[in-house]
């Protein structure tokens, strides 16, 4: 009886517990889709700089003019590179779409060669500039793409997170998995963790500051630290301007060649 | 007091410039090429280039000029204008006007529809691509209906391309019969309106597929050789008088690139009608017979284990083909067949690149091999090595067997 007693209060403590870490029995899933759907505006203005720091802590700076609009059914995004001096007036382009499966489509505009070149969207796991950021982690990842699962909640930079780890559908997909903190009330991945084909942690992605902007919360400086290489990248968004309307001829060839 | 004016004038207009703080990019380069093989290691190039952008972007025009000096180990310079243009801005449309490079197609280091601008040979095809193109001086107007763009370029100079010169280790040497003499008073296109180009394309990128159209009226960039043929009334032999022209053709064409799974399929075509070839008989016809001709590609990128490469068929044929044309560096009979490669991989956070560009051609087993590693010392100073190696005795590439050649670039970029 005693016995009995004993595992009906273990169960019950157990509930209670569990009831006091996910109050609301939120999932992965959910905490994942939500900062996916947490609203960003409808346009966004930003001069990126990033700064790449390898190991022996030399600096290289590039610097980033970009654009960006949600159609609805497609993001689309221009960048223009400002610095350093040899990729100046280069252009990226790249069509985003909700639609499952669709690839993106993106094009780079070369002004030495004076050529804009379609390029493939499969590279997304190239890295972005040389930095520690590949496109995809630059882009929106979609939640169906991974299996999601909530671990725990922690308390991280004071701010209560929830602690998720997402597994890619797809095997071949470089990363194994990764892991989020969610700040709770904001829905912003505070800090993220990149794990290897080979399940060995491989990059660490810090939210260093997140700013209230046209009512949005909106992620102003990151750092990308490659843990196995002891390099890092610091990405800084400035002159941050949300919904002024860019019009969808900001989105085309024209713009591309043209430059800013 | 001409010259006080003058200067005045000058002092003026950098100040004018001054105060509007145009963009001023380029770089210095330091080129130094040696010859391998054939008991020579002597210096095929010395070169120091300096290339300077000036731009300044307004509201609603823009102007740009790139002038760019070379300086050989002769102690020599040769200056070139590349660019030198003036941009306006409207609602649907822009217009350059100026001395301009225009490059169309999708094909990369093949020109099939990429013919407004001509071709600087000065160096065969090893300088950049941007190099090798010569500037055209005109006006382009640009239609924007969306992502699709009608544009129409009229050259009332023409452009034609920039051979090397006779003692060049890039010099054309033709084969003739007979020892010829050259006369060159048929050479020029003189500049007005009958002798002016017109180009037109329309092109658009979308979703699945981007493509363009062209047509264009225009002057072969390459003189026709006709030929003379006289008795010397002296010495009654026969003699071979060669005289260049430039000849009018009319040109059509297309390019396309699209997204296959995770590959970019790359297409481009043209049709020449009435393109010249030269004959095997000096005194028939001046020489020349007049033939259609295709000029084509397919193309694929794709990215293997994190290396990008790129690979291209191009395929030349002669409409019609008669055994009575000549055979040239490029064609033994109707058709030539040439490959494309391009691999490349980056590591080191994108400072290190080895590189690997070759073509590849079929008809007289030719080919050009470029191996190259490109390091980015700083931000601003990027360092390559490489190398150009010739392989096959005849052919395009296989003429220059001997000038397989080492070389070392340092270039500082502003």
């Amino acid at each position: 009886m005693k016995t009995i007693k004993l595992a009906g209060l273990l169960i019950l403590a157990l509930v209670v517990s569990n009831l006091k870490v996910f109050p609301q029995e939120i999932t992965g899933l959910q905490i994942i889709e939500n900062v996916y759907n947490r609203p960003v505006g409808e346009d966004m203005t930003a001069d990126l700089t990033m700064t790449l720091i390898n190991s022996s802590g030399n600096e290289r700076v590039r610097k980033i003019k970009q654009f960006s609009r949600d159609f609805g059914d497609v993001e689309k995004k221009i960048m223009f590179f400002v610095s350093p001096a040899d990729v100046k007036n280069t252009s990226f382009m790249n069509w985003s779409y909700d639609e499952e499966g669709k690839d993106d489509d993106q094009w780079i505009y070369l002004p030495a060669l004076k050529k804009t070149k379609r390029i493939s969207s499969d590279s997304k796991g190239d890295y972005f500039m040389g930095s520690d950021f590949t496109y995809d982690d630059l882009g929106d990842r979609k939640p169906s793409d991974d299996t999601h699962k909530l671990l725990r909640e922690e308390k991280i930079n004071g701010e209560d997170c929830y602690v998720v780890e997402s597994i890619p559908k797809d095997p071949d997909y470089m990363y194994s998995k990764t892991v989020t903190w969610v700040i709770k009330d904001k829905w912003i991945g505070l800090k993220k963790e990149f794990y290897d084909e080979d399940g060995v942690l491989l990059k660490i992605l810090h939210v260093k500051d997140y700013k209230k902007i046209n009512g949005f919360w909106i992620i102003v400086d990151t750092e990308m630290e490659n843990v196995q290489k002891d390099h890092k990248t610091v990405m800084e968004l400035r002159n941050i301007k949300i919904d002024t309307g860019i019009s969808d001829s900001k989105f085309t060839e024209r713009m591309m060649t043209r430059g800013i | 007091m001409k010259r006080i004016i003058f200067l005045v004038v000058v002092i003026a207009f950098i100040q004018n410039i001054n105060a509007q703080n145009p963009d001023f990019t380029g770089y210095l380069r330091n080129y130094s090429g040696m010859l391998l093989g054939n008991g020579s290691t002597d210096f095929i190039i010395l070169q120091n280039t300096f290339n300077l952008n000036i731009e300044k972007r307004f509201d609603n025009s823009a102007f740009k000029v790139n002038p760019m000096i070379y300086h050989y180990m002769s102690d020599s310079l040769y200056f070139r204008l590349r660019e030198a243009y003036m941009d306006l801005y409207f609602d649907n449309f822009d217009i350059r006007v100026g001395k301009q490079q225009i490059v169309w197609g999708k094909a990369d280091g093949v020109f099939i529809t990429d013919i407004v601008s001509p071709k600087d040979l000065f160096e065969f095809l090893l300088p950049e691509f941007d190099e090798i193109r010569r500037g055209v001086i005109g006006l382009k107007l640009d239609y924007y209906i969306g992502n699709s763009t009608l544009e129409l370029v009229w050259l009332p100079v023409f452009t034609p391309t920039n051979l090397p010169g006779e003692n060049s280790a890039w010099a054309v040497k033709p084969s003739f019969p007979l020892p010829p003499s050259f006369a060159y008073s048929k050479q020029e296109v003189k500049a007005s309106l009958e002798n002016s180009e017109l180009f037109l394309k329309y092109s658009t990128i979308s979703e699945n597929i981007d493509f363009e159209l062209m047509g264009g009226y225009m002057w072969d960039d390459d003189p026709t050789l006709f030929s003379s043929v006289s008795i010397d009334s002296a010495t009654g032999n026969t003699k071979l008088t060669i005289i260049p022209e430039h000849n009018r053709l009319t040109v059509a064409g297309g390019s396309f690139s699209m997204p296959v799974g995770p590959f970019i399929f790359r297409g481009e075509g043209a049709y020449y009608w009435g393109k010249y070839f030269n004959t095997v008989n000096p005194a028939l016809n001046r020489g020349v017979i007049q033939k259609d001709y295709i000029h084509y590609m397919l193309g694929l990128d794709f990215t293997l284990f994190d290396i990008y490469l790129s690979t291209q068929f191009v395929q030349r044929v002669i409409m019609n083909y008669e055994d009575i044309i000549r055979p040239t560096v490029l064609f033994k009979g109707e058709t030539n067949n040439m490959m494309t490669f391009l691999a490349s991989y980056s590591m080191m956070n994108e400072t290190l690149t080895l590189e690997l560009f070759s073509y590849y051609d079929f008809e007289y087993s030719n080919a050009l091999i470029r191996p190259r590693i490109l390091y980015d010392y700083s931000d601003s100073i990027n360092l390559q090595f490489g190398a150009n190696i010739f392989t096959g005795t005849e052919g395009l590439f296989g003429q220059y067997d001997k000038n397989d050649m080492i070389y070392g670039r340092i270039i500082y970029s502003f």
